[in-house]
């Protein structure tokens, strides 16, 4: 009697184990390490975050050359704007990331919705920096004015025109999004398989890639001109 | 796939080393030359900052190692070389 109940249990361990063993199997090729978004993308982002890190540098070193005249002029912005904008920049990073959770789900009403938020952040983003150019206007500051507004008006515009082009991807994604044109998949046989219609998500991840390049962009740009 | 509470809780630390270092910025507007200690707070929390940005929202902590290390060394080095120009 002993030993039938023994077999038994070895019995039902033994497909307990299979039961595990295959749960791990499934779990590990759903796991697997990915990169989201297009290679192009990130190519593109990396050729971005080269560019920027040159202006930063630069910046440093002219700040370096000319502290006096730097300190000066950092004086007449407004740290206050520098503060609204990155709250704003993070916060619409936030809602796309959360954005992509939901695409991830197949929850298109939300994942539009959040994108929405994100475009209304960059929104503020836009009419700070537009009020901040306006009031150095009026104090007749200008790009030519000294070594710190050259750069200050290069690289504060430069990243404007990275936000601008964030926001047209943005709505491009949220349109497709709200159309259902993305499918979420983690086949590669079944992305083969998507018709014209419906694109992989990574299309989706590569434009939420790059608005949190523009992002980070930000995160070192603010210190550089706001806070040291 | 990073759940939306890891989200809020990464936005919520953005926020924070954010207002830290506005506040520190005002700590040491006293100061007429650039503090050191003031510099090197900055420029590491432009990288924790950096580096919750590359993890969480871009998700490259589920990326292959590579990517993430490349886009980390970005965040490392550039504040760091700042840092070291505003020292030296």
């Amino acid at each position: 009697m002993n030993s039938v109940n023994a077999d038994a249990l070895i019995d039902s361990e033994h497909v307990h184990l299979k039961e595990v063993s295959a749960h791990n199997v499934i779990q590990e090729s759903s796991q697997e390490k990915k990169l989201p978004g297009d290679l192009a993308m990130w190519f593109f982002i990396l050729a971005e975050l080269t560019v920027f890190a040159l202006f930063f540098l630069g910046f440093a070193v002219a700040e370096h050359l000319n502290t006096d005249m730097f300190a000066q002029s950092k004086a007449k912005i407004h740290p206050f704007a520098g503060l609204i904008n990155t709250l704003a920049l993070i916060t619409s990073s936030f809602a796309v990331a959360l954005s992509l959770q939901a695409m991830y789900k197949n929850n298109t009403q939300l994942a539009t919705k959040c994108l929405v938020y994100a475009l209304l952040f960059a929104g503020v983003y836009i009419v700070v920096k537009v009020w901040e150019y306006q009031t150095l206007f009026a104090l007749n500051i200008d790009i030519e004015t000294n070594t710190f507004f050259t750069l200050y008006f290069l690289i504060t515009f430069f990243h404007l025109m990275h936000v601008l082009l964030g926001m047209v991807i943005l709505t491009y994604i949220a349109i497709n999004a709200k159309k259902g044109r993305y499918e979420q998949t983690n086949s590669n046989m079944l992305k083969k398989q998507l018709t014209a219609s419906k694109n992989s998500i990574s299309g989706f991840e590569s434009g939420a890639c790059y608005w949190h390049m523009v992002d980070l962009l930000w995160i070192i740009l603010f210190p550089l001109i706001y806070v040291i | 796939m990073i759940t939306a509470k890891k989200l809020f809780r990464t936005w919520l630390v953005l926020i924070i080393l954010t207002v830290i270092s506005i506040v520190l910025a005002e700590y040491f507007s006293l100061s007429i030359t650039h503090n050191t200690i003031f510099i090197v707070a900055v420029m590491f929390i432009v990288t924790l900052k950096g580096q919750q940005i590359i993890d969480m929202f871009m998700e490259l902590s589920l990326a292959p190692q590579k990517w993430r290390f490349l886009l980390m060394s970005y965040i490392v080095i550039i504040p760091s070389v700042i840092a070291l120009i505003y020292l030296w």
